[in-house]
């Protein structure tokens, strides 16, 4: 590792680490035990985010995970429930298949498209006909959205999507629940106020702890009726904080500081897209860079994604291999300008690196001797 | 009137301590999910050593270290566990259990003292035979101290006893340690011999030892390994969580020694309240840092509460006619002082009242609260 320099995390928007202005609310925290209904910090930051999401009730949660687990099972507390979810959702795909090993919920999922969107018409398609074939149906009761789409490459669904598919859900009965772990990437890249952009929802997840910076947590909004058996299942899967303002506070502090500087996150994450593109071992579609995540694909078969992620890590650059041949880089505010810079440097010092070993290992099954590395 | 409010509610009222503010300011933290935040990793390796376990894991709650421990233990399906008719588990836990896990409770009267009778729990284990219309009992859970029965403690030659039967059937043995280390001080015993015939354990930090959110389970390597996943799978995994693992840390530094004084303000509760008239206390009965008292007939339990809460003292009505004070470090000899006047005065003055009513219902004219 080389000394002296810091690591550039790019791994996820999760890593950021808490500002000293968190670190100073989080000690002089008001604080009170929340299980009993009267931790005030907790109650401030929960009403300010409802307040914020346009809805009417707030429930802080120790993570996204959570929040999602919660608002799926309040929505389908019925057993025998079925929710419609795209096939490459995080709920689907990263959220240990909670809903149905803890909640007894049926997943049925469409198609994600490249944009994060799913077709209006497979999901109207996917909804549950009880009228004859009722008897062998589980009950559709949910439409999961996530915006943005993680796994699509941190894109934006756009209010009018919501809305279209706010209508299915209304049409056929349904509730609508956004996963909104990054729904401010999503309003600040949109130009759409974020309650705005979530009012066909019923529910909304969002995470405190990734690109807000707050060192833990996700708040869950939705009506009041909806918030009070939350709460009741918050409890019962053992999320009931006691005096939990300690970590509200860093989170209040995190909307308010940081929902500001995403913009720049964006910005940084279009031209750290840009200079990889112009390295010859990789391709990057820069349209697809819509917020803070950038994917790219490596073209060259001689460098595997988990060696490209060792050998920058060796440079202090972290960054994830999400495939056989991609790796993602995730912006956030704690990776400057610079940092982009460097990260670019590294990337072609990494890719070329691998090459030239590769090069002289193939000189040496050749049954030359020993190269310079002492192989 | 003193402002102070003398919260005897329970032990989870405690707020976080300066120093404890200190260490969640300057912890070093990164994400617990991704890899390890090394404020909680410490912690975890400290809690594992101490209670004389492998591993260890933070959760957010005391209820969830219980889920966890639970359906880990009893994660086939068609499970059974054999718990207390009054423990936290099953009264105080949302069935979750059973709702969120699947798994079977098979109930067995705790007795007083908070045990449960040996030949009891033997005869609640299903025998195999029967599988055909029984579930596989796969766990048995003690609670120490146990809370309903007043915060009394299991000895170690009990729980070792508990901990033989569990081996003979081949069942795992979970402790609801939330109040372990109150058990540990009044007992004498150290935390990690009173422990030890367990396959895990649930400990509480946020209660008597005063970190603002927090628990931990202690238990094998691979028990802890597949609690961690489950962990996550309820929606347990926090990031940066070293901020709550260092003000943890410094509970268990800096609170451990003062349970003692706890229960001997307990005590010091109890014997004030066996003074006062329709008041009944077992003093016997008080062993950690729980007072349950009865009243008599004519004083009710929910209005007692009500004027001691005029005084800035808060208590907690657990039933027709039983009121329960739980102390904790927070809680001073003199706030002991001041609560028991309170409690006197609220009594006088339930009593006054009742006194005016009666003399009411006899058609006399209003009196003097204008009634």
């Amino acid at each position: 590792m080389e000394l002296g320099r810091m690591v550039v995390d790019l791994r996820s928007d999760t890593v950021t680490k808490p500002s000293e202005a968190m670190r100073a609310a989080m000690a002089a925290a008001d604080v009170d035990d929340d299980v009993i209904g009267v931790d005030p910090t907790a109650r401030r930051f929960e009403t300010e985010m409802a307040r914020m999401m346009g809805k009417e009730a707030a429930l802080f949660v120790p993570s996204g995970t959570m929040a999602n687990l919660i608002s799926v099972l309040v929505h389908c507390d019925t057993r025998g429930s079925e929710v419609i979810l795209g096939h490459n959702s995080h709920i689907h795909i990263y959220e240990n298949g909670g809903i149905s090993t803890i909640g007894g919920v049926h997943p049925r999922t469409v198609p994600n498209n490249p944009d994060g969107t799913m077709d209006i018409d497979k999901i109207a398609a996917a909804v549950r006909n009880l009228d004859g074939g009722g008897i062998c149906y589980p009950t559709t009761r949910l439409i999961c959205l996530e915006n943005t789409h993680g796994n699509c490459g941190g894109k934006c669904l756009s209010a009018e999507y919501t809305d279209k598919v706010g209508e299915v859900a209304k049409t056929h009965g349904l509730k609508l629940h956004i996963d909104g772990a990054r729904i401010f990437n999503a309003s600040v890249a949109l130009g759409v106020p974020v309650d705005r952009l979530v009012r066909a929802a019923d529910s909304v997840s969002v995470c405190l702890s990734k690109g807000l910076g707050a060192p833990v947590g996700s708040v869950i909004v939705g009506s009041k009726a909806f918030i009070e058996k939350a709460k009741i299942l918050r409890k019962t899967l053992g999320g009931g904080m006691r005096q939990v303002g300690v970590l509200c506070a860093a989170a209040h502090v995190g909307v308010r500081d940081t929902v500001g500087k995403l913009a720049d996150d964006h910005r940084r994450a279009k031209v750290l897209a840009e200079g990889l593109k112009k390295i010859k071992q990789f391709t990057v579609d820069l349209s697809s860079v819509e917020t803070n995540m950038v994917y790219f694909d490596i073209t060259d078969p001689l460098i595997s994604p988990g060696k490209l992620c060792q050998v920058l890590k060796q440079r202090n650059v972290l960054a994830m291999a999400v495939s056989s041949k991609s790796v993602r880089l995730v912006v956030h505010y704690q990776i400057s300008d610079s940092d982009i810079q460097y990260a670019v440097t590294c990337m072609e010092e990494a890719a070329d690196e691998i090459l030239s070993s590769n090069a002289k290992s193939v000189h040496l099954a050749n049954g030359s001797t020993a190269n310079s590395y002492g192989n």
